[in-house]
């Protein structure tokens, strides 16, 4: 008698009907040896799905966090660069246009790009404290966290109000900008205020 | 799996598309477990598995955002790292190592009638018949999906279990006499 190869065998294992099946099947029912072998397969199968759980030995997240950070703040740069620009250029021709028609109109571009300016100045401030080659104490981080965290929210409602419409966005891109100017602000003096501390 | 590796999977979820730290965090603490495990049953060596650990989460945090929902937190994970430790394999160029092995010690193993335990079999298949093994017995994957994840055949994925599986009743001195 020809018995079933461990490649038929592990394929009566499978949900659907494999090639072959019917006559493997009828073969089982015929062979014990082929029975018993599977059933050997099914009880191998369950022992792995029984082996105990591996665990890291090292704590990885402190790494992933330090490669988040450091990829939030090129976004946040490249993002504040991107921006600035097309922010810029509408500044521009706002700033045109509400001259000719309403002087006292074209107040608001001009103070969203001082402060859009404002912050690109303490974003390099930050960029030369180089914080994640730093070493903070506990609470120290934990402020430096929840300001980048805010600061990434301010970001993301930037990116939503970016889409509306020109007319609606100016007023709400002022009060974010000036947000965001204020976050970095603090996150700078988190960073400068320890850098000092310690002598750095 | 999330409802009970992460209890408010929804709310974490939420606050982590949102870019809040802490729920990344949560995130990563709920799952490096089975994440590891999973690593570690697929790579050769435990600093790959944690390397491996280190880049699944990082995409995680990346991509969070981009989770939709429409299968379970865990699944979309669990391939995200199952990804990794593959890619890691095709970096680190496949090893047929049983195969080696079999040749350097095979006639030694056969006198001595040595039996080995599962984690050593285990261990002692090839990279790629190792990974065949634990995404289909273990975690469930199918041939399909297998195969779409190596870039092979589904064939080539039940073949490789198939060896796999006999390898393993020989070396754990699963078979009998005909």
């Amino acid at each position: 008698m020809i018995h079933l190869s461990m490649e038929t065998l592990v394929g009566l294992r499978e949900a659907g009907m494999e090639p072959g099946a019917a006559a493997a099947r009828e073969h089982l029912d015929a062979c014990a040896l082929c029975r018993a072998e599977l059933e050997r397969l099914h009880q191998r199968v369950a022992r792995l799905k029984a082996l105990p759980p591996l665990r890291p030995a090292r704590d990885r997240w402190p790494a992933v966090r330090d490669r988040v950070r450091a990829e939030r703040r090129r976004q946040r740069a490249r993002f504040a660069g991107l921006s600035g620009l097309a922010a810029a250029a509408s500044v521009a021709l706002a700033l045109a246009v509400s001259t000719l028609r309403q002087p006292e109109a074209g107040l608001t571009p001009a103070k969203i790009e001082q402060t859009m300016a404002r912050s690109q100045v303490l974003e390099s401030a930050i960029d030369r404290i180089d914080p994640e080659s730093r070493v903070l104490d506990g609470r120290t981080a934990g402020i430096a966290q929840e300001l980048e965290d805010r600061i990434a929210r301010v970001d993301r409602e930037l990116e939503m109000v970016e889409l509306t419409e020109p007319q609606s966005r100016d007023s709400d891109l002022l009060r974010l900008w000036r947000e965001r100017v204020g976050l970095l602000d603090a996150l700078v003096d988190v960073h400068a205020t320890r850098a000092s501390y310690v002598g750095l | 799996m999330e409802s009970f590796l992460l209890a408010d999977a929804e709310s974490v979820v939420a606050r982590a598309r949102q870019g809040e730290e802490a729920a990344l965090e949560a995130l990563y603490r709920a799952f490096e477990g089975p994440v590891y495990n999973l690593a570690r049953r697929i790579c050769r060596t435990k600093e790959d598995a944690e390397d491996v650990l280190q880049e699944t989460f990082f995409e995680v945090c990346r991509s969070i955002g981009r989770y939709r929902e429409e299968g379970s937190l865990w699944g979309w994970i669990r391939t995200i790292a199952a990804s990794k430790a593959l890619m890691r394999l095709r970096r680190n160029k496949y090893r047929d190592t049983d195969e080696l092995h079999d040749e350097l010690v095979g006639h030694l193993k056969e006198e001595t009638h040595l039996r080995m335990d599962l984690e050593a079999a285990l261990e002692r298949l090839s990279e790629v018949s190792r990974a065949v093994v634990w995404l289909h017995d273990v975690e469930g994957y199918t041939h399909d999906e297998i195969a779409g994840m190596m870039g092979k055949t589904a064939s080539f994925s039940k073949s490789q279990l198939a060896r796999a599986h006999a390898r393993l009743r020989r070396w754990l001195g699963e078979e009998v006499a005909a």
